[in-house]
């Protein structure tokens, strides 16, 4: 199975929309606490199992997650720790990148993600508690949610509803919000200690799971949000990123810090499905192919990035 | 600054959540790493200004007076391998700041002019100055340490450092002249003593057997027989095109040397218990069981580490510390058993964090006193043969153990972290370098299981 290795310690990967081979890579110096950040784009050659760089990004401060466009195969968008969102053209040369540079976070940004259904927008979350909507084209953002009281880790969009998104919150709550309203639409004091991820299932759009410092992952309907449907324990760790599968309805991917990334599914009894354990620092980024049914990605600050299929060992030659 | 403590704070709330729903950051201040100086974890940053080494390349080693390097003239033996760190680095030679030559036995001066043209052969320009040391038998390890230890003192950035020795052209030879102060000064006759002896006084004062001087021997042949029949020497041998002239018919025959060619795979504990004593009678040190009289020649390319990234070069292993320390000189093998506790020591490590070790078989009877005084696992010494298989063509020694323990330690991948080259000097000595695996090594080779994770650092058990 594939390996790259980065020079800086990774923070999140997602695989392109558009091409099956593709994926990007957020990179920070010296665990994103101080130094400079690195984007990478890679490529996973069909021949020799082995991924390639095609092309990297610096940043003046670390990369801490990425998001590719759903609109333009090249688009990439970056959220940086200095409080900039970056719009990187992998199709231009590097001295042609960043082509924008949004500054308007006062604090780090800590995560992008991209309108799948709409197409055009963008949202991304920052450390100054707010969660920023922007469109390509435009040079400013055009809203600003702001009603956490501590840093919005995560915010996703629903992938069936084109307005309505969810933010993952320090404060310790779960906020889903539809654009086209004044406030946030639903409140859900998911955890008793901060949330550091949430994500939208994809086959029931009501369903949504939130990653915790408690090392827990609750799966909640937003119909019900007094009640998870389901707690997933067993990780030894804050759980830092949920995502869950594009192909099953019932399964999710978790990646925490006790360095394992773990495979669920939140309709069994016993909940675990897979682990795997090949990062050997904090595993903090997870993603799962929409393109190739299967195929899982992660990385973590022992600056390796690995590429599997579900079942199969990640350290394998 | 504030900014990188703020980031701290957040992810130790992540890691140690407080329980009131306040955002009460804890105080966060720096402190001093409560596993102390054993740092053999990953904990050791990888600075820009260590000094690493991107390139080792060694000739092969051959037998004195009848292997493939008998007629070759000695700066014909180095000048392939300082052209080998330059080619294969594709380095400008007129950016080497120095090149130091460990060489022991040739009249210095004269050694020093072979030296200096060989340079010249393998394409320096005349701006690149050339030196040599003697250190007796640790001249080419000393070579590495003056080169690393110029660099960080900022006398140049780039330096080679290499070995060479032809002990078909010089062999070891007496004093001629005795001082008669040596009737008072016993140790200072005892410097005068043939290394031999020594050795059989390694073993009679500290008990190795014949057995198992003969049994190391063995060992040492058959691994290095095996490194050699997989291909595990491909990487560091510079093939010298070279030629050879018939004893008999003074026919000259040109020949390409690339393999070692002193290794006997076949040799088997009887065929040794045959060989007569060779120093002293009833002594157990014999030819089977000593180094061989070898030819040689090996180079090193040192440089800063920033260099070095700045260039692209793959940083083959980086340079952490050298310890040359006295013993007496009546028992001179036993040298490795002290330098290695301070070269680890200096280097801020300790013996188990040492995953590999070369470790010169000057002697059979030397070289496992050493690993017994250590208790070093033998899994780990010279696990592709030493010198009683491959030669000892003193000089070059040390030169070529750093291209064979960075080459071994680049095959074993990220956990082969630490390595220690030593060698015992003749009149008493000992020298070793901690040298540490690259980091930046092109392939990456760690899809290995591992079975259970111990990465806990030593403070956490």
């Amino acid at each position: 199975m594939p390996v790259f290795k980065t020079p800086f310690n990774g923070y999140s990967v997602k695989f392109s929309p558009f091409y099956e081979s593709r994926l990007a890579v957020a990179t920070a110096q010296n665990f994103g606490i101080l130094g400079n950040g690195r984007v990478h784009v890679l490529d996973l050659s069909p021949a020799a199992p082995a991924l390639t760089e095609l092309v990297a990004f610096d940043t003046a401060d670390g990369v801490y997650d990425l998001a590719w466009s759903e609109s333009h195969d090249s688009l990439l968008i970056a959220a940086v720790a200095d409080g900039s969102v970056k719009i990187y053209d992998t199709a231009l040369p590097p001295t042609a990148n960043p082509i924008r540079s949004l500054h308007e976070h006062t604090r780090e940004v800590h995560s992008a993600d991209y309108n799948p259904t709409r197409r055009d927008s963008f949202i991304t979350s920052s450390w100054d508690d707010t969660v920023k909507l922007w469109t390509v084209d435009r040079p400013t953002s055009v809203r600003t949610f702001k009603e956490h009281a501590y840093c919005v880790y995560n915010a996703t969009w629903n992938p069936r509803h084109s307005d309505v998104f969810c933010s993952a919150s320090g404060d310790c709550t779960l906020r889903i919000w539809d654009v086209r309203e004044m406030g946030s639409t639903m409140i859900i004091p998911a955890h008793e200690f901060e949330i550091l991820a949430c994500d939208w299932n994809k086959y029931d759009d009501c369903l949504i799971a939130s990653a915790s410092v408690d090392k827990s992952i609750k799966i909640w309907d937003v119909r019900n949000y007094r009640v998870p449907i389901a707690v997933l324990n067993g990780h030894g760790y804050a759980v830092r990123k949920v995502k869950f599968s594009p192909h099953k309805r019932n399964l999710l991917a978790s990646c925490s810090y006790d360095m394992t990334v773990c495979l669920w599914d939140f309709m069994v009894e016993d909940a675990l499905v897979g682990r795997y354990d090949h990062h050997t620092e904090f595993a903090v980024g997870v993603d799962m192919s929409v393109l190739v049914e299967g195929l899982l990605a992660s990385t973590g600050w022992d600056e390796l990035v690995y590429v599997w299929q579900q079942g199969m060992d990640p350290r394998a030659v | 600054m504030e900014k990188a403590l703020h980031r701290q704070r957040i992810l130790l709330q992540h890691l140690q959540p407080s329980s009131s729903q306040t955002s009460d950051s804890p105080a966060i201040s720096a402190s001093i790493c409560s596993a102390g100086e054993a740092a053999g974890y990953h904990r050791k940053p990888a600075f820009d200004d260590d000094v690493v080494i991107v390139a080792a390349y060694r000739t092969a080693i051959c037998k004195a007076k009848r292997g493939g390097f008998k007629d070759t003239l000695a700066d014909d033996l180095l000048a392939p391998v300082l052209k080998a760190v330059i080619e294969k680095t594709r380095l400008n030679p007129s950016e080497v700041g120095d090149i130091v030559v460990g060489t022991v036995l040739a009249p210095g001066s004269t050694r020093a002019m072979e030296c200096r043209m060989a340079a010249f052969y393998a394409g320096f320009p005349e701006t690149v100055p050339l030196r040599t040391v003697n250190r007796q038998c640790s001249s080419g390890l000393q070579a590495v340490a003056d080169v690393a230890t110029a660099i960080k003192a900022g006398l140049y950035d780039i330096g080679i450092a290499a070995g060479l020795e032809s002990m078909t052209v010089n062999s070891i030879s007496v004093v001629g002249q005795v001082n008669p102060k040596v009737e008072i000064f016993t140790q200072a006759r005892d410097c005068l003593l043939p290394m031999g002896i020594t050795s059989e006084n390694v073993a009679q004062r500290f008990g190795v057997t014949r057995q198992e001087q003969d049994l190391a021997a063995i060992e040492s042949h058959r691994r290095a027989a095996a490194a050699t029949a997989s291909g595990k020497f491909k990487d560091e041998i510079i093939p010298v095109n070279t030629k050879i002239v018939d004893p008999k018919t003074g026919v000259e025959k040109r020949v390409t040397i690339s393999v070692d060619d002193g290794i006997r795979p076949n040799t088997t504990i009887a065929d040794l218990a045959k060989l007569k004593p060779a120093f002293k009678k009833d002594g157990t040190t014999t030819a089977g069981n000593a180094s061989q009289v070898s030819d040689g020649a090996g180079a090193v390319l040192l440089m800063k580490r920033s260099l070095a990234v700045q260039k692209g070069l793959p940083i083959l292993g980086v340079f952490r510390s050298f310890a040359a320390v006295g013993v007496d000189p009546s028992v001179m093998g036993i040298g490795p058993a002290v330098a290695i506790p301070a070269a680890v020591k200096s280097a801020g490590l300790q013996l188990d964090d040492i995953n590999l070790f070369e470790i010169n078989e000057a002697f059979a009877s030397q070289y496992v006193y050493c690993i017994k005084k250590l208790g070093l696992d033998p899994e780990k010494v010279n696990v592709n043969g030493g010198a009683v298989a491959l030669g000892h063509p003193l000089g070059a020694t040390g030169a070529r153990c750093v291209a064979t323990l960075l080459s071994e330690m680049k095959r074993r991948g990220k956990d082969c972290r630490f390595g220690v080259i030593s060698m015992c000097i003749g009149s008493g000595m000992g020298a070793a370098a901690v040298l540490e695996r690259g980091d930046c090594v092109d392939e990456l080779c760690n899809a290995r299981m591992v079975p259970t994770h111990t990465h806990l650092s030593k403070d956490a058990k």
